[in-house]
């Protein structure tokens, strides 16, 4: 059914259930795209190739966007990562006519790929344009093939994909956490973006736990959200950046 | 079986046809015996026949209703017996319900007219029948049971009234 | 004395005499025009049998270049199943095309068959006789080539049979709050509906030509006549089944072109999420699918030979048509346009300045061009009857409407709010191989349809021959029509 496979021998959870989030502090990324390339290695995420990326094709779950302003030599570049904003109130959720994508109990916006029949509605719906499409079937030539991560499915041609919190990594360290019958610690569970990013810029944890990292980290008076207009209730928050970022 | 013969006859004009099976009622023979077959709709009444009641409204509303019954399934039992949340909506939604509501209401309205009509007219029918096939070349043709004794005065009655082709008609694939 | 002879007894009455040759003229002009009298019953039969029957070499010929077409573009759509979606020009973040363009162009264009047979028939305006069939007919086809598009454009098309609700052993049903699941519901149901209409209204004719055909159409005729005989309660029975279709059939054509602007609509994709969208397609739909029905009378007229039938009257009214529904288009789209320019909103400007002076704005003025000169130059009533006038008209129209989907879908998903995810669209050989087939789809059935099922509806003509006579007011001879159901 719908919920999770929890049983009564469930993990202890805090009495209002988890709601992950994200809190992004542009004034510590650098640009560097470690986190991109961590999450093409956890994820299975294809790399498609020079001609496609031109073409608008790039797989990346989640980027750097980058903008320059001003002319040379006062140039600047302004840049954030953006990833899926697992959006409370997502517009690409409804538009499946399949349920491939739904809200989970625990505020992430699922990705369901074998459920998943390629209409594209999700891709066209996101106004954040995070949803990827799998225009070819993945190559990994040899011997990439060998760093493919068993937690995570390899998807076929035809199917959306996006970040999804790394919700093996999530799923993991709970399992880790009740088989050793004790909650999960904030900070404990970290997405590959997470763990790779040099400058910590990024901070994952449990919004609904009011002590957690991401939790006061957004309570700063730096944080946005973006597109916040559009009502779409994102629960990646963001931190204005000094100077060099927006 | 053998008391009854079969006659058909055709006509060029509506009212020399009104008239005719005027002209047949006086001697006797019921409106039921009597088939008016024409390749041109005439208004109703206008060769003196009555109006035939028929079920094609009823079975019309039965199908709308029928409709609207599936579209509240689908739209408003189906997603309670797997509830999956998306975009922060009820799991239940009404103006999408509206709408499936409502087209699953034209859809079984409108295959129910079909289904309804074809069922009542008896169709598909295959069967021998009687019939001409000047009908649906501008004739009005007029089929008729009686005893075998009045044969000559219709046939007479008919003539008269400007019919031709009178005679006995055989059962004809149809 | 036949029917028609007992219409008009004015024919004994005396004319006076400067007026006979004029008044002849006039007289022969109406009987020419409503059928009257020259033409016996038998006679239009057999004009309408014979194009059906006489099939010369142009026929095969335009027969085998549209299969031919046809097979090309199932090569290419199962060449896009084998490979993947990439051998399309979609990209992120145009992740809709020209296909789901030329699908809500098939759409717009199965509206005008039923504008025709069903909404002036409500109206009783008897000149939708000879062409309600063909205008059905377009309808039907129309949807058959636009439901073939939810499936194209699938990545994993195998598995489309997961949007059908069925019991299944996930227990999962399908998401009633998609608007691609109205569109299926709300398309499958237009086509569903159509089709049966165009039948039913066909059995008389099919007992018609199963009466006067022999060998493979007198079985297929008897088939589908389904024992039709024409007694006065299978009359009846017809009458009012085609009434309660004729009702029904409005508020589902209304509602489906409306569905399918709200896939677009209920987005926040910029210039989408707009309330003009459902009046809008709508109103486009009735104009592009008049233009169309229009451009396939004047084809099927001189290639069927059906001047007799198809004659000045019909193309002047589908043509006055044609032109209120332009006008009623120009009237949306400004009201969508004056809104979205007046709001100043940063990337709906920049989206119009794009249209306007930027990239896509060479396909933005022919948008205008074709749209808004057959709107001036059909006022005339000499444009209006001139077949090949309307002919290049009408065309003008059909390609300015099927710019505008092909603006509004892939052209305004290359902006959206964030400008490091605009993109550029190029259509590839498969997806102009894959449009190019439903146009020759469309036409090939058209084609068949014609040959083998009557295409004028023989026997609504007749039924309007039955309401009209000639009458005389003071020095006039006018026909009038009788209030017959």
């Amino acid at each position: 059914m719908a919920k999770e496979e929890r049983q009564s021998a469930d993990p202890p959870t805090p009495a209002v259930g988890r709601r992950w989030g994200m809190v992004i502090d542009l004034d510590r990324c650098t640009g560097c795209q470690a986190c991109v390339v961590a999450c093409h290695a956890e994820n299975n995420v294809p790399v498609v190739g020079e001609t496609e990326a031109a073409y608008g094709r790039s797989m990346h779950w989640i980027r750097i966007e980058r903008y320059w302003e001003g002319e040379y030599p006062r140039n600047k570049a302004r840049f954030m990562p953006i990833l899926c904003q697992q959006c409370t109130e997502a517009p690409c959720e409804p538009v499946c006519p399949v349920f491939a994508t739904y809200h989970s109990e625990e505020g992430l916006n699922a990705q369901i790929y074998n459920r998943c029949i390629g209409t594209r509605y999700c891709g066209s719906a996101c106004p954040y344009k995070v949803r990827v499409f799998n225009w070819f079937d993945p190559e990994f030539p040899e011997p990439l093939a060998e760093q493919l991560n068993p937690d995570v499915t390899v998807r076929s041609r035809g199917i959306i994909e996006k970040c999804t919190f790394c919700v093996q990594r999530i799923r993991r360290s709970e399992e880790v956490a009740h088989v050793e019958s004790r909650p999960v610690a904030d900070g404990e569970i970290q997405p590959a973006c997470v763990q790779t990013c040099p400058s910590d810029a990024l901070v994952f944890g449990d919004f609904n736990d009011p002590d957690s990292q991401v939790s006061q980290l957004a309570r700063s008076r730096r944080s946005f959200r973006l597109l916040d207009q559009l009502g779409t209730a994102p629960a990646v928050i963001y931190l204005k950046g000094g100077e060099t970022n927006v | 079986m053998s008391d009854t013969i079969v006659l058909i006859g055709l006509f060029h004009e509506s009212t020399q046809t009104a008239d005719a099976i005027d002209q047949l009622y006086q001697m006797g023979i019921p409106e039921e015996k009597i088939v008016v077959m024409t390749g041109v709709p005439f208004p109703e009444q206008a060769l003196g026949r009555h109006k035939e009641w028929i079920h094609l409204p009823y079975i019309v509303l039965a199908g709308a209703l029928a409709g609207l019954l599936f579209g509240v399934f689908l739209s408003v039992v189906t997603p309670r017996l797997y509830p999956l949340t998306v975009g922060g909506r009820p799991v239940v939604a009404g103006p999408p319900a509206v709408i499936i509501i409502y087209v699953f209401t034209m859809m079984a309205t409108i295959v129910s007219t079909f289904l309804g009509v074809v069922w009542e007219m008896g169709f598909p029918s295959f069967e021998r029948k009687y019939y001409h096939k000047l009908t649906t070349s501008g004739h009005l043709s007029v089929l008729l049971e009686c005893s075998p004794g009045q044969e000559s005065k219709i046939i007479a009655v008919i003539e008269a009234h400007g019919g031709h082709h009178v005679h006995q008609p055989e059962r004809m694939p149809i | 004395m036949s029917d028609l002879q007992a219409a008009h007894p004015e024919e004994h009455s005396p004319v006076p005499a400067g007026e006979e040759q004029e008044t002849a003229h006039t007289q022969d002009e109406f009987r020419q025009r409503l059928l009257l009298e020259q033409t016996r019953d038998w006679e239009i039969n057999q004009a309408v049998l014979q194009p059906m029957l006489r099939t010369g070499a142009g026929f095969w010929i335009l027969a085998g270049v549209l299969a031919a077409v046809v097979a090309w573009g199932l090569y290419a759509w199962s060449y896009q199943i084998r490979w993947g979606f990439g051998v399309a020009g979609i990209n992120r973040p145009v992740y809709w095309g020209i296909y789901i363009a030329t699908f809500v162009f098939w759409v717009g264009i199965s509206h005008a068959g039923t504008m025709i047979s069903a909404v002036l028939r409500v109206f009783k305006a008897d000149w939708r006789r000879p062409i309600t069939r063909g205008a059905e007919a377009m309808t039907a086809f129309a949807l058959m080539m636009a439901g073939l598009y939810p499936l194209i454009h699938l990545g994993r098309v195998w598995k489309f049979y997961w949007m059908i609700p069925y019991p299944n052993n996930r227990g999962m049903w399908p998401n009633f709050q998609s608007p691609l699941m109205w569109d299926m519901v709300a398309i499958f149901t237009y086509l569903i509906g159509s089709g049966l209409y165009l039948y039913l209204a066909m059995i008389p004719d099919m007992a018609m030509a199963r009466d006067n055909t022999k060998n493979w159409r007198y079985q297929l005729y008897r088939l589908l006549a389904l024992g039709w005989r024409g007694t006065e309660i299978e009359w009846h029975k017809l009458h009012r089944a085609l009434s309660i279709f004729s009702i029904v059939i409005i508020p589902v054509f209304l509602s489906v072109h409306s569905i399918v602007s709200w896939d677009f609509a209920v987005t926040l994709q910029p210039r989408w999420h707009s309330t003009i969208f459902a009046p809008f397609f709508v109103i486009g739909a009735v104009y592009s699918g008049l233009a169309a029905l229009a451009t396939i009378l004047v084809l099927v007229r001189w290639g069927m030979r059906l001047q007799g039938f198809l004659r000045e009257e019909h193309f002047n009214a589908l043509g006055k048509l044609v032109m209120v529904a332009g006008m009623a288009w120009l009237y949306m789209w400004f009201a969508g346009l004056i809104v979205e320019w007046y709001g100043n909103e940063p990337v709906i400007s920049e989206m119009l300045h794009e249209e306007i002076s930027g990239p896509l704005a060479p396909l933005f003025y022919l948008l205008l061009f074709c749209n808004l000169t057959p709107i001036v130059f059909l006022v005339f009533k000499k444009v209006r009857t001139t077949p090949v006038l309307l002919l290049v008209f009408t065309l003008m129209v059909n390609l300015g409407m099927y710019i505008e989907r092909v603006l509004i879908i892939p052209g305004n998903l290359q902006r959206n709010y964030l400008p490091f995810n605009w993109g550029t669209y190029r259509p590839t050989w498969v997806e102009i191989s894959v449009v190019a087939m439903t146009f020759a789809g469309f036409a090939l059935l058209y084609l068949l349809f014609s040959r083998i099922f009557p295409y004028v509806p023989v026997w609504e003509i007749k039924e309007g021959r039955l309401r009209y006579t000639l009458r005389r007011i003071g020095r006039l001879l006018v026909p009038t029509a009788a209030e017959i159901e």
